[in-house]
This record gives C-alpha cells, structure tokens and sequence, in this order.
C-alpha cells in the first residue's frame, strides 16, 4: 500500500506539461502543506512510538533502581534465568501453534461460506463474526468461568459422555491448550473473513477451466485456489503471528502465567517483572526480546507486499 | 494457470457424479458452518445464561449449568444501578470519542499527503507508517508506563486519550492511502485546474469518494479503542478513571467472592456496542479491512 | 492525574490558613469551613458490607473535622492495588493515603511518610502490636505506615467439620471449641495428622482445597507451613539460604507429599478457586478468611452451617498462623499529611476497629493482639462461634507469619510476587524435577532477583 500511494504520485508527474509554471508554483508551496498534513502522524510516530522503542533500549540497561548502567546485565541475568528461556519457547509454542490452527480453521470455513448459495452466506458470515467482535478481555472471562475447577460447564458437558474431566487451567500442557484454544477462537474469524474476500476474487472462469479439464476438487484448490490466494495467505499469517506472539489478555485473564509460569509468554512475563515487582528495567529487556523477532516477520511482510506490487505492475 | 498442468485421466466423468458431489459438497458445508457456529457461539450463550442467574442458582452444583432455570434480570439492574460501572461506560465512551476523532483527522490529513503529495522523505514515512503498525503494544507500555508518568497522567483518561492512537492512526492511514489512490488523477487535475487548494481539493472531492474507507476506519479505530486492554491495564488503576475493559476484569472479578453472574453481565454490556455496530455496519468494515491486505 | 491535584491544590489555596491549624488540633476548626481535603485508597474489601462499612466511618469523622475525603477502593484482583501503588510512588502525584500490600510498605519506604507518634500513641493505648507489622511497616528505624484494621486477615483453616468427622474421624470443633481453651487433642494438630486427614478426604472424593499457584492465599498458607518448619530462603541480608538448607528440604517434601493429596489442578488455582471449591460442597477444608464462609452463607447455606475455623497445625518450629497484613501509607509528597496521620489514628483506634469487624462479619484481623477478643468472633454463626478461633489467641499458642520473612522488603516484594515458594514445591509434585534441581532452580532465581538490585 505505501509503495502504492508513492508509486502513483510518480506517476502523475509528466503530465502537466503545458502548465508547467502553475504546478511548479504549486510545487514549491505542495512540501510545505503536506508536511504540515502530516505532522501529527509524524509527532505520534515518533513521539509515541520511536521515541518509546529508544528509550526501552536505554531503559533495559539500567540497574532495579535506575541509579546506574549495567549495560547488557539485564539481557544477560534473563538469558540465564530457566524460567525466562521457558518463556521464550512457551512464546513461540503458543504463536506458532495458535497461528497454524487458525489458518487452516479460517481456510476450511471460508471455503465452506464460499460452497453455500451466495444469498445464506451474510448470516452465517455474521454469525461465524461473532467471537471476534467481543473485546478479547470480556470473552476471555466467559471462557476462564467454563475452565473453572469446580464449576468447569465443559467438563459437564465431557462428564456427560463420561469423558474425566480435564484441568483445564491447572495442567502446564493443558493450560497451554486452553490458551491456544481461546486464541483460536477469537482469531479464526478474521483469517475466514480474509480468505473469503480472496477466495472471492479468483476468477470462476479459472475454476470452470479446470473442471472442464476433469480436476477434482482437491486439485481445484491445490492448482487454482492455493496459486491464487498465495500472498494473501502469507500476508494474513505473518501479520497474525505478529499479533499473536505479542498477546497479553487471553494469558493475563486466562492464566496470569500460571501453573508455575508454564503459560507465561513475553508481554506477561514483562508486565510480571516489569510493572507487578517494580523492575521496570528488566521488564523493558523483556519485552525488547520480542523486537528481532518482530523484525523478521515485518521484513518478510514488507517484502511480500512490495513483490506484489511489482507484479502488478 | 496452473489448472492446465492436471493430468487429462479424469475426463469423461458423468454429469449425475457431478451433480451428487455438489449435492456432497453443500451438505459438508452447512454440517462444517453449524458445528463452528456451535463452537464459536457456546462462549457467548454461556456468559448469557450464566448473567442471567442468581448467585445462589451459579454456585448450584446440580443441574445443567447451560440452562437457567430461575431467570433474573438482578445482574444487569445490580449494574446499571452501580456508579463505579456506569462510570466505566462513561469513560470507555469519552476516550473512544476522542481517540475516533483524532485519529481519523490525523490519518485522513496524513494519508491524503502520503497519496497525492510527494515531499521529501513520503516514501519512507509511509514504509514508515506500516511498520509502526506492527509494533505490538506489550513491546511499549513498560517505557511509555515511564514516560506517560512523566507527565503526570498515569490514572487518567487522558493518558489513555494520548497513548491509544498510536494503535489506530498506523492502519487508519493505511487504510486511507489505499482509498485515496485509486481516486483517479484526473480528479484533482480538474479541481487544481479550477483554482481549489488542497484543503478544497480534500474535503470535497477526495473526502465523499472515499468514504466508505472512511467508515471502515473509523469503526476500526472505534474497535480498537474500545477493546484495549494494555495500556488501561499498566497505566489505570483508580476505579473511577477506568475504561471498561479493565473495570470489567479487575472490579467485578471481588477477590474471593462469588460475582460470576455480575461479571458475565457486565462483560455482554460492554462488549454490545461493538457487536451493535457491527450488526450495521459490519459489510463496510470487511470492505476496508480486506481491500487493505489484499490489495496489499 | 494534574486535574484532580489541581483541584486538590485550588481546595488547598483556599483554606491554606486553616489546614496547618485543623490538622494539629482538628475538632477546634470545624467552625472555619474546610480544614482540607484528603484522597484516599482503600483496599476494595471482598466482603460485600465491607466498603460500607469503611464509608460510614470516615463519613463521621469527615464531618466531624470538616474534612472533604475522597474515598477510593481499589482491587486486588489483578494487582491493581499494588499497581496503584507502584504508579503513584512512581509519579510522585495521586492519593495521599493509600493501602499498601505486605511488602510494598518496604518498597516504598522512601516515599512514605513516618508516621511514628501516631503509632506510639496507639501503643501506649492498646499495647504491642503484632510483630509482623512491625517487621514489614518499620524501615530504617521509622514506622512508614500505620498497619490497618480494613483487609488484615489471617488464614486458618475453615474446615467442614461433618466431612472431616465422617472421613478422618477428627472432631475438630471439640480440639477448637469456640472458648478461650484448646480442647482434647489439640496438641495432635499437627501437619502430620493434617496430612493423614487429607489423604482420607481426598480418597473420600472431598480433597482439601488447597492452592498451590501464584495467588496470595497459596503464597501465604505455604509461608507459613514453611515458617513452621523453620524453613527459610533468604536471610535478612539478602543472601539466598538454599543450599544445605535441611529444614526447606524437610518443608518441601512435605509439601510436595500433601500436594498428592490435593486436585489435580490446584497448581493454578487462584484465590476464588478455593471458596467455590468449599462452596460447592467438593472440599473438606480449606485455608481463608471467613469470606468463603460468608458467601456460602448467602449462597449455599447448608454448606456454611457445617463449616469451623481452626488454627492451622503445627510443625517441628511451632504453629504459625498465615497473617496477611495491609498497612496504611502516607506519601511524602502528598499535600496534607498531618490531616492522613489523624484519620488513620482514628481509624485504629478500638471503637473503629471493632465497628469495621464487626460489619465485615469478623473478617478484618486489627494489628493489636489485646483486639482479638470482639464480640462479633463469638456471635457469628450458623454455626454460632464458627469464626471464634478466626484470630490468633493466646491459648492457640501460635504465632503469626508472613511468606519470605526475613529477607529485605525489596526482594521479598519479588519472590512473593513470583510465588517462589509455591513454585518450587510445583516443580518437584507436578513437573517431575528431583529435589536437587528443584533446589537449584529455586538458588538461580534468587539469585535473578538478587543481581542487579
């Protein structure tokens, strides 16, 4: 998109050739406004966002008091620290798996909203919308009181088919399950609804051609859907990952780390050192942990989009 | 495309086959739309049933916890009736209305200079603008908890007011660049040549054109505000400056005591804005969250 | 927070000649309209009747010194309360009283106001005061809080006397009768019968609901169970006393032996999990505060009326009760601290703290031990006397602690935020870890906390 809008400025330039004057007056005063337009993006970008990532790196290299510079003590004491390495794996579990199921739960229903007669398909659209509509918070509590120990309504249900029932929240394994369960839920909407719109947009005559050369479904989707949908695919996923790997309500509420820290990702592993035992230094390194990571899944996005623009082209 | 690299082996297929796969095809997916419709509507229902009971019916052991045998409205009366709740509402509404408002006048401006206007460093302030939307909030709060100390603000709907749209205007402007180029040139030319300015040019032809972007954002920024939960998390903590999110999780959750029926309520009461606003207006949305990532 | 401290400020300017006067002799001012203003931060108290309560009282004597008293009460849910803590001494800006958590009173104590004449003048009246108090509240030879009456708790075992009777043939109200004596057998309350009782409930399908996470009443209850053991994993200095250390190994193993007996899931289970889990009639005993019985009252009273609060057992060192204390703080840079100082005298004093324990159905523990002895202890019921042993008495011959003493307030802060104690107990029972690297884990992240100060 950003290589877009700029692309198309570029564009426009040669022509005006015969009011040359004009637009370069234009010209001339056009920098000015449009720096002046975005102004407050850039005071928020900077001001909120570059000068907070900054004075995080400054901040992780301060002692607990903030009195002095201990330099990359910080990253050091955490990178030997059993239950921050803990975190670091649990963090990728929890994104990767959650991320995964989400995908292809999104794929299979946007595929099934696609299969049904066009006129039903606002009303299941609207229904399948619901868990990603609830503020996560508030959802998340209607799940932990389904969890609860003594009251679980979903061991009920399990107890009913007598399945034992599970601990939800109180096993590391199963805790973590609930937590990727949760996150699936709220997130799986969003992935159906990417899918649909893409799905969508391929062409029916592709599908036509293919069926009249015999193909099955499965190769349908495998030669003409998966092709089609590609980059849509990669952009939804990565971008989710991002997401998904910085999330804080579902644990916060769900778990609040525990049993034993097992389900503890970074945001609450940060906010628990960071804010809760007043080691904001150390919290900052912490969170700072999750910036290379960021980094790489940005990078791939980016690069994603401005290829596609490419081939637009 | 690709379609044509299938083996040729399948050809000669009869068209009743067809027919019965179709048929196949439709009830696997109206089986596979109920069972997620079950799944992914369970939570809510259960919150539901669960905010319509009373505390001594809720911590009843017999029984199906998914029916309501007794139904009562105490829950929501209890909270409607409550001040500390009410003040919640009031102030996840004030912050939502402010940040909506600034984040839109901020993002329409910059996006409109992003996609018409070429000054030094455009490109990359809008690589820029990108980036900044994937930076995830949990990697800030533990400075901006410092810096919105700072300046005294921490308990405060103000800080929130301050600190929230650096979670909206990114993907606003984004969103807003989109719709704004694929306005045709020969638009603006029209109106440069008819003697508008760029204000002129903005609020009456770029403006209504791109409206529908324009809504999706703001519903966008609207969700977003609405359903923070971080930053009121590390930066709120006096009840009375409270947004929603947060009150709900951290004031009706009373320690020890048995309130499930209180905080169901209260979390189907703050999450109905939302939902009501996507009940109206949820095609625009779509629309604009879509054409933003498949357009790329 | 500038719009409220402005106004504060304004409220101040305005009646700046009368303050200073209202505060040292506070009843002669009343006549002068405003003797200032005062916000204030409460913990939100889990016993519904509890705020109320609190209102009343500072309703009257707001009135009576004509003082305007913002009232806040905050949760512990989540930690706001302590978040409101850690927020307010980090701007320097918000209430100018606030409640502060067990150890937080240390953490904070260069920011908080020595509040020392009020406390020797509530001395002088009513005797020692509970020595876990003043371990946490005196910081470099000043008291920097005034221990509070509104959420002290202890946390004894509130027990179903009736499961307890059927399954380990215990008669628990007999050992604890709800008079000033030990009863028959009370000698054999002991972490050793304790865990042969537990085993028999848990066989019974009634285990004891006891939680093993992060949460304070998990944290507490095994402080103290280590406390009684002599265990200990820092010493006041702030050197870690793990290794070689026999009797947290003792500890830990015992620990590690009940938890067999619990749920499955206690490992997660928070401060509520417990009361449902005595609510719902699934649990033989657990360790809290009178609120779970409260609520059961209200909501299941055929469990309440078969419920009886006893000490908790003892061990090798004696019986130690889990004693949660909060303490009220006065920041220094709040704006009318002589006017915080005279509210909270008022509010310990005897007459108060009978008024507020008495409203919250005897769930609010005053720091004084010569106070353990109001009415509402013996009357409350069904079963009448069911809270009498609530507060620690002489004849209980315990003594009260809290989780992590004596390391430095500092460290302490942290690791019972960590839970460490409840962790380590985890990774042996439910993770599978030996003793030795249960031990050694526990060693590292002390040491974490230790390093970089």
């Amino acid at each position: 998109m950003a290589a877009d809008g700029t692309l198309v400025v570029a564009e426009a330039r040669p022509a005006g050739h015969g009011r040359a004057s004009t637009l370069q007056r234009f010209a001339r005063r056009r920098s000015t406004i449009a720096f002046l337009m975005t102004l407050p993006l850039i005071a928020i970008i900077g001001g909120l966002v570059a000068y907070p990532a900054a004075y995080a790196m400054y901040l992780s290299t301060l002692n607990r008091r903030m009195t002095a510079n201990i330099g990359l003590g910080n990253f050091e004491i955490l990178l030997e620290n059993d239950t921050f390495r803990a975190v670091i794996w649990q963090s990728c579990i929890f994104a990767i798996g959650a991320v995964v199921a989400k995908a292809l739960i999104g794929f299979w229903l946007a595929h099934m909203l696609h299969a049904i007669p066009a006129k039903g398909q606002r009303k299941w659209r609207g229904m399948l919308l619901v868990p990603w509509v609830i503020p996560p918070a508030l959802s998340t509590l209607g799940w932990w009181w389904m969890f609860d120990p003594s009251y679980s309504s979903i061991n009920w249900i399990l107890n009913i088919f007598a399945v034992p029932s599970v601990p939800w929240l109180g096993e590391p394994w199963w805790a973590r399950i609930s937590v990727i369960m949760v996150n699936v839920w709220y997130g799986s909407p969003f992935f159906m609804i990417m899918y649909l719109a893409a799905l969508k947009s391929v062409p029916d005559q592709l599908y036509e051609a293919a069926a009249i050369d015999g193909a099955t479904g499965w190769q349908g989707l495998r030669y003409v859907t998966l092709p089609m949908m590609q980059n849509i695919i990669s952009i939804t996923v990565l971008f989710s990952l991002i997401v998904t790997f910085a999330n804080y309500d579902i644990v916060r509420v769900l778990t609040n780390g525990g049993p034993r820290d097992m389900t503890q990702v970074f945001a609450s592993y940060a906010f628990q050192v960071g804010i809760l035992s007043g080691n904001l230094p150390r919290g900052a390194a912490v969170s700072l942990f999750m910036f290379p990571v960021l980094a790489i899944f940005a990078y791939f996005i980016l690069r994603g989009i401005n290829r596609r623009n490419k081939e637009q082209m | 495309m690709s379609a044509t690299a299938i083996p040729a082996s399948y050809t000669g297929r009869k068209l009743g086959s067809l027919r019965s796969e179709r048929r196949w095809a439709l009830w696997v997916a109206y089986a596979s739309l109920i069972i997620a419709c079950i799944i992914f509507l369970a939570p809510p229902f259960y919150m539901l049933v669960t905010s319509l009971k009373s505390s001594a019916e809720i911590s009843n052991l017999s029984g199906n916890p998914w029916l309501v045998k007794a139904p009562t409205l105490e829950n929501y009366i209890e909270l409607i009736n409550n001040p500390l709740f009410r003040g919640f509402f009031w102030n996840s509404i004030i912050i939502t209305v402010c940040v909506v408002i600034i984040s839109m006048v901020v993002s329409v401006l910059a996006a409109f200079a992003l996609a018409r206007m070429k000054f030094w460093g455009s490109q990359m302030l809008a690589t820029g603008v990108f980036l900044t939307y994937l930076v995830p909030d949990t990697l800030l709060f533990i400075p901006l908890y410092q810096i919105v100390g700072g300046l005294g603000l921490l308990n405060s709907i103000w800080g929130l007011v301050l600190i929230y749209p650096t979670l909206t205007v990114p993907f606003c402007t984004w969103i807003m660049i989109g719709y704004f180029a694929s306005i045709p040139k020969e638009l603006d030319e029209a109106a440069l040549i008819d003697g508008a300015n760029w204000m002129q040019m903005l609020t009456k032809i770029f403006i209504p054109v791109a409206l529908p972007g324009i809504i999706a954002a703001t519903i966008f920024a609207f969700t977003v505000s609405w359903a923070a939960f971080v930053y009121p998390t590390a930066f709120v903590t006096t009840p009375d400056q409270m947004p929603l999110t947060i009150g709900v999780v951290s004031q009706l959750i009373r320690g020890d005591t048995f309130a499930w029926g209180q905080i169901m309520a209260g979390a189907l009461m703050a999450a109905l804005p939302p939902v009501v606003v996507y009940a109206f207006l949820m095609d625009y949305y779509i629309a604009g969250l879509t054409a933003g990532a498949t357009k790329g | 927070m500038p719009i409220q401290g402005l106004s504060r400020r304004n409220v101040l300017r305005s009646g700046a000649g009368v303050i200073a006067a209202g505060a040292l002799s506070a009843p002669m001012v009343h006549a002068q309209g405003t003797g200032g203003s005062l916000r204030v931060a409460f913990w939100d108290h889990w016993v519904p009747t509890g705020n109320d309560a609190m209102r009343k009282l500072v309703k009257e004597w707001s009135e009576k010194n004509r003082v305007e008293v913002t009232l806040d009460f905050i949760n512990t849910t989540g930690n706001q309360l302590q978040l409101a803590g850690a927020a307010q001494a980090q701007s320097k800006s918000g209430h100018d009283i606030i409640s502060l958590a067990p150890w937080d009173v240390g953490s904070y104590a260069s920011v908080l106001e020595p509040v020392d004449d009020v406390i020797n003048r509530l001395i002088a009246k009513y005797g020692p005061i509970s020595p876990v108090s003043e371990y946490l509240a005196k910081r470099d030879g000043a008291w920097r809080g005034v221990p509070a009456v509104s959420g002290s708790q202890n946390k004894p075992a509130c027990v179903r006397y009736d499961l307890l009777q059927e399954h380990a043939g215990i008669d628990i109200r007999a050992m604890w009768p709800a008079e000033d004596k030990a009863g028959p057998g009370a000698e054999t309350w002991t972490w050793d019968t304790f865990l042969m009782a537990a085993e028999k409930c848990q066989k019974a399908g009634v285990p004891f609901g006891l939680p093993m996470g992060a949460f304070t009443d998990a944290v507490d209850m095994i402080g103290a169970l280590f406390a009684s053991y002599g265990a200990s994993m820092m010493d006041e200095k702030g050197k870690p006393t793990v290794r070689g250390n026999a009797k947290l190994r003792t500890a830990i193993e015992y620990a590690v032996k009940l938890s067999k007996f619990l749920p499955n899931d206690v490992w997660a289970w928070d401060d509520a999990s417990n009361n449902r889990a005595l609510i719902s009639g699934k649990s033989a005993l657990v360790f809290n505060p009178p609120s779970a019985w409260a609520v059961a009252k209200r909501d299941q009273p055929q469990v309440a009326e078969k419920c009886w609060t006893v000490p908790m057992p003892a061990g090798p060192e004696g019986r130690y009760l889990a004693y949660l204390p909060w303490t009220s703080g006065i920041w220094n840079f709040g704006r009318n601290k002589t006017t915080a100082k005279a509210l909270l005298e008022h509010l310990s004093e005897r007459p108060q703290a009978e008024a507020l324990t008495s409203q919250t159905a005897g769930y609010d523990i005053p720091p004084f031990a010569s106070m353990s002895d109001f009415k509402i202890w013996q009357t409350e019921g069904p079963p009448t006397g069911t809270v009498f042993n609530y507060p620690l008495k002489a004849h209980h011959n315990a003594k009260p602690s809290v989780a992590f003493s004596p390391a430095p307030g500092e460290f302490a802060a942290q690791m019972y935020v960590q839970a460490l104690n409840t962790k380590v107990i985890a990774r042996v029972a439910q993770g599978g870890d030996t003793m030795d690297q249960a031990l050694g884990w526990l060693e590292r992240e002390l040491s974490t906390i230790v390093r970089g100060g």
